[in-house]
């Protein structure tokens, strides 16, 4: 027999007074888990969404203002260039310095054409790379997939009031050409402005539109989450000729401040949690320390140490904090998948490296609680409990 | 000074009630010899249970002094005074005083436990000298009383102490159970002293010798 075996059998005899301070510990330990894995959860899909969103540097042509000036009097600028990058340019971007971080780059033209009476904006994309980059577009029909196809993807704007659906024909008036178009998929409302968009193949829309070998401006995402987005702004810039890049991470940014403030606060509720379930332990061990008393007492007199008695104390506090540290694992992970949809968070995964942490942690708990009850239970006097009444 | 195993000398010991020091022992002078079976009788209250704690370093004496085997135990260390108790003496209670979660076995081990001793078998060898073998694995709750007193004596000389003391260890069972507890402890003289509390004088007479304590102070 060892001294643990002592404890344990003490601590199952007691199991019933006992589950509060493991209770006490389960709570604690289930909310700091159950913030932890729904919040990694949310921030690790807002870093894939970051890609989803689109592109996080926008490269567009430069507008060459001259700046009119009468005397000493400035009358404001003129914007003047074609307003276009050239589509033989954009392998330019592929040598920038970051090359290695370039996910998509998708061109695109916009251009508008008729449609019946109506004014329409076309936008021409690159099939493969536009759909690497609206990945979360839901789509009824078919994405594009012929990149010389006559066929077109409608924005639900478009669609809906003009009666069009998949697999009906029309045709555009572009800039002195009329082209026949099938609709082969319709995109669901996404908020952004394709609601309104014909979208078709770049280099079809260049035919249409009358704008051979030319773009209005690509999309480039970078495959990193840190990336040096405005460095790579710069060398953008550097690379193709009279371009204008700009980054746009700012919107992620905010969105990943905002849950990252929703975390600390969480964090903050769980540490307060943590103290008291630490006093709910004390408080058991304290009134176990009581209940034992003469036990103690009996351990004293027949050769127990200070360093053992307090070890004994230290085991079950520790005991305690290793049952509700595991237990609490396992509920708050069960928690954040009730919590993560009801805050509209992406479905979280158990992180089981936190499982030796967070039992760290409770056994932590578990000692520290321990000390006030240990102190009185060395100022046991034997002489004292032990006489017989 | 007599060279007996334990020499008591002047030994006094005063408890503070609130402001004031009330001296329940008023100097006792006593000598044990090795191997002897001593009771100590006297009223209640007269101080029986103090003078034992004081042999067992269960408490310290406020004056006067003990000596065990020629050494002054009154001054010691409270690490000394935690081997004293693992290794020179044993401890009989009246309530028995067992540890509710442990078996038979369990409880009498617990002083090698405490002790770091590795091996058992000395648990083992106590419990079949109280001829409990049968019973290693009962939880004191599954025990008669005077099977709980039994594996109490057990526990108390497993560590084969010099000096067993029993506080009222007959208190409370009826008189045949008790008369043979008596005879367990009458039987472990050849290998230690025994010093036993009691208020049965019939009992008493079992032993080697008696000493009256009437208020704080030997009888003569
Ligand atoms: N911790 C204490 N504080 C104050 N007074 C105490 C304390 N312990 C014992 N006393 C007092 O000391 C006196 C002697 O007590 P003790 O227990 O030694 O008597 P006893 O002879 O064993 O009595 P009994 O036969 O009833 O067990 C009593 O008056 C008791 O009230
Ligand atoms: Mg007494």
């Amino acid at each position: 027999m060892r001294l643990y075996s002592v404890v344990l059998k003490d601590v199952f005899r007691r199991k019933a007074k006992l589950a509060i301070a493991v209770l006490g510990i389960i709570v604690a330990a289930s909310a700091m888990v159950a913030v932890v894995t729904t919040f990694s959860a949310a921030t690790e899909s807002l870093y894939e969404e970051s890609n989803n969103f689109g592109a996080n540097i926008i490269v567009r042509p430069q507008t060459n203002s001259i700046p009119l000036i009468a005397g000493s009097t400035s009358l404001g600028s003129i914007s003047t260039g074609d307003n276009y990058i050239l589509e033989s340019d954009i392998p330019g971007i592929y040598d920038i310095e970051n090359s290695a971080n370039l996910g998509v780059v998708a061109p695109r033209l916009y251009g508008v054409v008729g449609l019946g009476h109506e004014n329409v904006i076309v936008m021409g994309v690159d099939v493969e790379q536009e759909q690497n980059l609206r990945s979360w577009w839901k789509v009824n029909g078919e994405w594009l997939s012929d990149p010389n196809g006559t066929e077109v993807m409608l924005g639900s704007d478009i669609a809906k009031p003009l009666g069009l659906d998949v697999g009906s024909a029309i045709t555009l008036e572009g800039n002195g050409v009329d082209m026949e178009f099938e609709v082969v998929g319709i995109v669901e409302s996404t908020g952004g402005e394709e609601d309104g968009y014909i979208i078709m193949p770049l280099s079809v829309s260049q035919t249409l539109l009358d704008k051979e070998g030319k773009v209005s401006s690509i999309d480039v995402r970078a495959l990193c989450n840190d990336c040096p987005v405005s460095e790579m702004s710069l060398q953008i810039e550097g690379a193709l000729p009279d371009v204008e890049a700009r980054a746009m991470s700012q919107i992620v940014q905010s969105e990943m401040a905002m849950i990252k403030h929703t975390q600390t606060s969480a964090m903050a509720i769980s540490i307060i949690t943590l103290l008291v379930s630490t006093l709910t332990v004390a408080s058991t061990m304290l009134a176990s320390v009581n209940e034992k008393i003469r036990e103690i007492g009996i351990m004293r007199a027949i050769g127990a140490s200070d360093h053992q008695v307090i070890s004994m104390l230290f085991l079950e506090g520790a005991l305690i904090g290793t049952i509700g540290g595991s237990i609490g694992f396992g509920t708050g992970t069960l928690l954040s998948y009730l919590i993560a949809p009801l805050l509209g968070f992406a479905e979280p995964f158990p992180m089981w490296e936190l499982l030796p942490l967070v039992s760290g942690m409770a056994v932590l708990v578990g000692i520290v609680a321990s000390i006030i009850p240990a102190k009185r239970a060395l100022s046991i006097d034997p002489a004292e409990v032990l006489r017989s009444v | 000074m007599s060279n007996g195993l334990i020499h008591a000398s002047g030994l006094k010991k005063s408890y503070k009630i609130g402001p004031n020091d009330v001296e329940v022992l008023h100097g006792i002078d006593m000598d044990i010899e090795n191997g002897e079976f001593v009771s100590i009788m006297g009223q209640s209250g007269s101080g029986k249970t103090t003078l034992m704690n004081l042999i067992g370093m269960l408490d310290r004496p406020t004056g006067g002094s003990i000596l065990i085997d020629g050494d002054d135990i009154t001054t010691i260390s409270r690490k000394e005074m935690v081997d004293y108790r693992r290794r020179t003496v044993g401890f009989v209670f009246q309530q028995f005083h067992l540890i509710p979660s442990l078996t038979a076995y369990e409880n009498v081990a617990l002083p090698l436990v405490f002790a770091g001793d590795k091996g058992h078998s000395a648990a083992l060898d106590a419990l079949e000298r109280v001829e409990l073998s049968h019973r290693l694995d009962h939880k004191p709750s599954e025990l008669s009383g005077g099977e709980q007193q039994r594996v109490a004596i057990a526990r108390a000389l497993v560590m084969s102490p010099k000096i067993l003391l029993a506080d009222e260890p007959t208190g409370a069972l009826d008189k045949e159970t008790g008369e043979r507890i008596i005879s367990l402890l009458n039987s472990l003289k050849d290998d230690m002293t025994v010093v036993m509390i009691t208020h049965n004088h019939e009992l008493a007479r079992m032993s080697d010798r008696i000493i009256n304590l009437q208020d704080g102070k030997i009888k003569e």
